[in-house]
């Protein structure tokens, strides 16, 4: 080795040394499955410049990371073999995903590999964007935000935490600007804030593995909600002998609905009023576990059963059975999600269902204290919907000179209501930090192109801690960056902070500070770090755990009042943007694999559909593709009819996701977007948007489409393929796991 | 089963640390950059006419008349196995390790010729590629199809180690598939390569003949 | 191997398969796949598009049915719903991939051997060897061979996708009819290993695609040969045993859960499912 070349170690030149650095240069020793040659001298073949010991060509080499896919946190492992990601798994030390990932974990290469990637800094000039250099691009933006003062700056992601939280915050201080919103659509915000009033911890741990019964209110906690990952593990234990009972209530039905032993769809909005009536009943027979105040006892009283069939339209008989099982299968966990929370009376709805599990004894049996990570600077910043309306509110008040987006895109997921696009055409200077030629990119006065997640570092602090000691999970790149021109985002963000605070410097990227920090945690064995060691055990475990900061729950009871049921002769359906595990929010319309991928109920793909209910399909006298037109008071998208029972006859359900106006081949000008013509009303309590409380109308269109969809049937036409055995013969014979 | 050990460190399921050292590869259509998968190992040592045939391997017949493909240095592989005397597993050195044998790094050419023979014009180019941090694009010359799957470690291992044959005479092993490399400068296919070869070879050695061995 | 040879091979494996089972096998893949468990999320299918190189076809080649998906999961919707206003009971989910059928039927029927039975119980497809006469397709009760009507090398993966695809196996062309392989390239790396290592197998030491990345860990893989595998012991438990459907009782202890599909139609599949479990009481 002593004749070896000796290169100074930086980051960048290191990984040149021990790789290969040059612009442009190609690689090691890849056998890319490619068309079939016998012929001399077609194919190229490039060795290693200085391989590390343990690479071998043709044998794949495993590297631990973080899944950036949805801001759970899964823990990953990445197979790479001669210098790319071939394959994602999970990490088995994570105690979120244990091994396990979800469809969208496993496309996270297509997103890397994607070929709609941004692939060079680009400014707005003359109107149009421009491919420029990072230097001049990068002074634009300095000058730009020397020239802003405090709160006129503003800063949109979406939910940010580890390091890249903490440099986030420190830009902020150092702009002197208090305007950073975090914005998610699939979001937990409800929940969390009456979680937190309510119990004192805004993100006890569900115990879904303990629970006898699980009462549902629209929560997908298998496809879109909290941890869903983590969620499915725990789903499988709770399925296990002696096997718990899922009750899902929710106006159309999610993966989880497709999952649940009783399925019922409430008029939607009113799952608060089914949550009391529930409560009422319970505590009528002396079910309840646990006492309510004599006010609460009072208002609880209202909500007779007759009274509560008339608003929901659920059967007495039916409430009467969900209650007796609630006591019968004791514990029981009642758990309320997007179609519950997404009214203006959405808190109050969620908080009936939180009044129900403490009625019940859930808390402290199904609901656990959380245990939180210790370092409060490096928790999640959690998206939401209530920032998006703030920075809506800031842009029409024309309160922003410059605003800096970073990994999220409000140009496509805000309603049209929102004014965005017209707001945003009001500000002086725009920055889209993004991997995709997205909206939000299209309309920004510079597009700064990020590194993929599998090509960058970072730490991560999942919002939903999944039990045992809380875990920050390390993300490092699985390869260099396909694209020599993208930065990292921490090291782009350290760059804004080094022109503005001299006590960056000290750091020379992104890594070297990443490094510098996690070797001061707490927790780490060996903080000397003697050879590497300490710092490569974190990087080959993927994550460090930490003693807990330990909440504790307080139940604060206390009454809740649900809005009755109005009906609108203008607008008789209620429209429900449904979340879809897969394309999400719309971040992964881009994604191939995810595309052809049937949505798991209505089996359609590569577009959008609108779910009617057979019934009101015959009123409106439409078929199985047939277009229809959906308008609200903001506006209309118009896209195919799919049918089937899962869906209340008041309801027209349209996935969220396509409808792209951009955002690369695969998404752009496919479907239609929900999103955009709800109408801008919020949670009283919380100022989240109202997903669920747009009211529309259907109208035939006089076009129509070929479904395209998996299968042929809908029924297994009396084959028994799918066999169903009595869950009391199964306990019978599988006793008591 | 000296080898076994070694290899079992890089196996696939472990996890290991650190950044990637590789870079990517970047596959333009025409040129698909394949490492050393099919072969370029190569081989003799002894100044002898003929390279003898080991004695427990019954060579399939067949020749081939490889094309001169030119590569970007012209590596002389008589100088370094003929002359030097250079066992072909030192440069090759994945070729016990792997399906593929590996074109060899870049440090282990620098690794001599840092102060060996430095003022020759070959030696001076690979020098440059080195200093610029790149690699040669070398062209591939032995090759199977993509639907084949060849593995030189299994190959290596039955024919040498476990056949206790002295290593150092490896190259008339390696000879059987890719011919007199002792006598070429830059490598040339002697050998068809094709299904008949492989099959005239595994059924005269008693290698397997269940197609997915192979096919994949 | 002349084609003598082939048709010799084939008759052995098929009478094997009637005798109870092929006494010469090197390991017998089998699953066990837990409806009770399976949740439907597709997390299965896109691992395998992930390991196997499957090609997106687009919307307009999904109409026609020639989407590739290996792993699919298929949503039934309830027989009894027809009576009701919603489907109270949710949706029916199943996996369905290649059941690596002991006597299968889509063997004997390829003109050209390119459909043969392994030493390891597998079908297998040998590529190079499919001329594309698709009657191994129109044979298979499962619907789970997928034919290439097109070459998708550029259409499915524009660069620089293309660098994300498995080096492990090939990229079929157009003409060529392709199925699950139970991953044989994760088994030949495994078994290489245990033999580089001079042992057995170990169970989990490796799984397909599907079921490690199974979030419910419904998907059970292992040697059905191999007595202590967790496989085996979940067909013992729920008393499924390999062979012809009429050499023994339909099902041995009706209160189990374990079934074959199309097991009446004495093909002997290697994939056992356990029934959904119903709650009946609401």
């Amino acid at each position: 080795m002593s004749k070896m070349k000796s290169v100074k170690i930086d980051r960048r030149s290191f990984l040149k040394m021990l790789g290969w650095g040059g612009a442009g240069t190609a690689l090691a020793g890849c056998d890319l499955p490619t068309t079939v040659t016998l012929e001399e001298g077609k194919e190229e073949v490039v060795s290693y410049l200085m391989p590390e010991e343990y690479v071998i060509p043709g044998i794949g080499v495993w590297y631990a990371s973080t899944c950036l896919q949805c801001d759970a946190g899964c823990g990953l492992h990445g197979r790479v073999r001669e210098g790319r990601v071939l394959k994602l798994e999970g990490n088995p030390d994570s105690p979120i995903n244990h091994g396990k990932t979800c469809m969208m974990g496993q496309a996270g290469v297509q997103a890397h590999y994607n070929p709609d990637r941004v692939t060079s800094p680009m400014l707005r000039k003359n109107g149009t964007l421009q491919a420029v250099s990072w230097d001049e691009a990068l002074s634009e933006l300095n000058g730009r935000l020397g020239a802003v003062s405090g709160d006129r700056f503003a800063m949109v992601t979406g939910t940010v935490s580890g390091h890249q939280a903490v440099l986030v915050s420190a830009l902020m201080e150092q702009m002197g600007s208090s305007n950073h919103f975090a914005h998610e659509t699939i979001n937990a915000r409800v929940w969390r804030q009456v979680c937190e009033d309510m119990l004192g911890d805004p993100m006890p741990r569900l115990r879904l593995d303990k629970a006898q019964v699980i009462l549902s209110f629209g929560a997908d906690f298998l496809g879109t909600w909290l941890s869903p990952v983590h969620m499915a593990t725990e789903y499988a234990k709770f399925r296990s002998a002696p096997r718990g009972m899922l009750v899902q209530i929710e106006p159309k039905m999610t993966l989880t609905g497709g999952n649940a032993d009783l399925w019922l769809p409430a008029r939607p909005g009113t799952e608060g009023a089914l949550a009391l009536g529930i409560a009422n009943f319970v505590i009528e027979r002396g079910w309840n576990k646990v006492n309510v105040t004599p006010n609460v006892r009072r208002a609880l009283a209202e909500y007779d059963l007759p009274k509560v069939e008339e608003i929901t339209g659920i059967p007495v008989s039916k409430i009467k059975r969900i209650a007796s099982l609630l006591s019968e299968r004791s514990p029981a966990l009642v758990l309320a999600g997007a179609s519950a929370a997404g009214f203006e009376d959405g808190y109050e709805s969620v908080a009936a269902a939180m009044l129900l599990n403490i009625i019940v004894g859930a808390v402290g049996e199904t609901i656990e204290a959380s245990a939180q990570f210790p370092e409060a600077a490096l928790l999640a910043r959690q998206g939401s919907t209530a920032d998006l309306i703030k920075f809506a509110k800031g842009l029409e008040n024309k309160a922003f000179d410059v605003v800096l987006f970073a990994n999220t895109n409000p140009v496509y997921t805000a309603p049209e209501a929102l004014g965005l696009e017209k707001g945003l055409a009001e500000v002086g200077f725009k920055v889209a930090m993004t991997q995709f030629p997205d909206e939000t990119a299209m309309l920004a006065d510079l597009v700064l192109p990020l590194a993929s997640p599998l090509e960058d570092w970072g730490t991560h602090v999942a919002a939903y801690q999944a039990g045992g000691d809380p875990v920050i999970s390390v993300q490092q790149p699985l390869m260099e960056p396909i694209h020599k021109d993208v930065r990292g985002f921490g090291d782009v963000m350290l760059g804004l902070l080094k022109a503005r605070n001299k006590e960056f410097e000290q750091f020379a990227d992104y890594y070297a500070y990443l490094k510098t920090a996690m070797l001061n945690m707490p927790g780490l064995a060996d903080k000397d770090n003697k050879n590497d060691a300490a710092w490569n055990n974190l990087l080959q475990k993927g994550l460090l755990s930490a003693k807990p900061a330990k909440g504790k729950l307080s139940i604060k009871a206390h009454t809740v009042e649900v809005a009755g049921y109005q009906h609108s002769k203008e607008y008789p359906l209620h429209l429900v943007p449904s979340a879809r595990l897969g394309l999400w929010d719309g971040r992964h319309a881009n994604i191939p694999w995810l595309q052809e991928a049937p949505d798991q109920i209505a089996k359609v793909v590569w577009d959008s559909w609108a779910e009617l209910h057979p019934k009101t399909a015959h009123e409106l006298g439409v078929k199985n593709g047939d277009i229809i037109r959906v308008s609200s008071a903001s506006g209309s998208i118009e896209t195919q009819v799919y049918i089937h029972k899962g869906v209340h006859p008041d309801v027209v359900a349209v996935p969220m996701g396509q409808g792209h106006t951009a955002y690369g081949r695969y998404a752009k000008n496919r479907g239609a977007n929900p999103l955009k013509v709800l109408n801008p009303i919020t949670d009283k309590k919380t100022g989240e948007l109202a997903t669920h409380a747009t009211r529309v109308k259907v109208s035939k269109v006089p076009r129509k489409n070929i479904l395209v969809k998996m299968g042929g049937s809908e029924t297994q036409m009396g084959r028994p393929l799918v066999r169903t055995v009595s869950a009391d013969q199964f306990r019978r014979t599988e006793g008591e796991g | 089963m000296q080898f076994a050990n070694r290899t079992s460190l890089n196996n696939a399921a472990a996890v290991s640390i650190r950044r990637l050292q590789a870079k990517l590869v970047q596959c333009g259509k025409p040129f698909y950059l394949l490492m050393a998968l099919a072969v370029m190992a190569l081989l003799p040592l002894t100044a002898m006419a003929e390279l003898p045939v080991p004695s427990h391997i019954t060579p399939p017949p067949g020749e081939h008349e490889g094309e001169h493909v030119p590569q970007p240095i012209e590596f002389p592989h008589d100088r370094h196995v003929k002359d030097m005397k250079i066992n072909c597993m030192y440069c090759h050195t994945y070729a016990r390790r792997s399906k593929v044998a590996g074109i060899p790094p870049t440090s282990k050419c620098m690794g001599c010729h840092k102060v060996i023979a430095t003022d020759r014009p070959r030696i001076q180019k690979l020098t440059e590629y080195w200093e610029k941090g790149e690699s040669p694009r070398w062209k591939k010359v032995h090759d199977v199809p993509d639907y084949v799957h060849f593995t030189h470690e299994k190959h290596i291992r039955k024919f040498v180690f476990d056949a206790d044959f002295p290593v150092e005479d490896v190259q008339q092993v390696c000879g059987v598939c890719h011919g007199e490399v002792r006598e070429m400068t830059v490598a040339e296919k002697k050998k068809p390569l094709n299904m008949g070869f492989c099959r005239r070879c595994h059924e005269a050695n008693g290698g397997p003949g269940d197609c997915w061995k192979c096919h994949k | 191997m002349s084609f003598k040879n082939i048709l010799e091979n084939f008759s052995k494996y098929r009478r094997g398969a009637e005798e109870g089972g092929h006494h010469e096998y090197e390991h017998r893949w089998g699953m066990a796949i837990d409806l009770n468990l399976c949740i439907g999320c597709n997390a299965c299918s896109t691992a395998c598009y992930a390991e196997n190189n499957l090609a997106v076809v687009g919307k307009d080649k999904f109409e026609k049915g020639q989407a590739m998906h290996w792993m699919r999961i298929e949503r039934y919707w309830d027989d009894a719903d027809a009576g009701r206003d919603f489907p109270e009971q949710g949706a029916l989910f199943l996996p369905m991939l290649c059941q690596q059928c002991g006597a299968a039927t889509c063997e004997p029927v390829c003109p050209v051997a390119a459909t043969y039975h392994t030493p390891d119980g597998l079908n297998a497809q040998v590529y190079n060897r499919c001329i594309g006469s698709r009657y191994c397709n129109n044979n298979c009760p499962f619907r789970v061979r997928y034919f290439n009507f097109w070459s998708y090398y550029e259409s499915s993966w524009p660069e620089p996708l293309n660098m994300q695809l498995n080096p492990d196996l090939s990229v079929r062309d157009k003409g060529v009819m392709e199925k699950c392989t139970f991953c044989v390239q994760r088994i030949r790396t495994a078994k290489d290993k245990a033999q580089r290592e001079n042992r057995a197998i170990v169970d989990g030491e490796f799984q397909t695609a599907c079921a490690q990345a199974c979030p419910t860990g419904a998907i059970v893989f292992g040697d059905t040969m191999d007595p202590n595998s967790r496989v085996t012991k979940l067909w013992q438990e729920h008393e499924v045993e390999r062979g012809p459907y009429t050499s023994k009782k339909p099902k041995q202890n009706a209160e189990l859960r374990g079934y074959r599909i199309f097991e009446e139609l004495n093909v002997d599949p290697s994939i056992m499912y356990l029934e959904r479990v119903r709650e009946t009481e609401v």
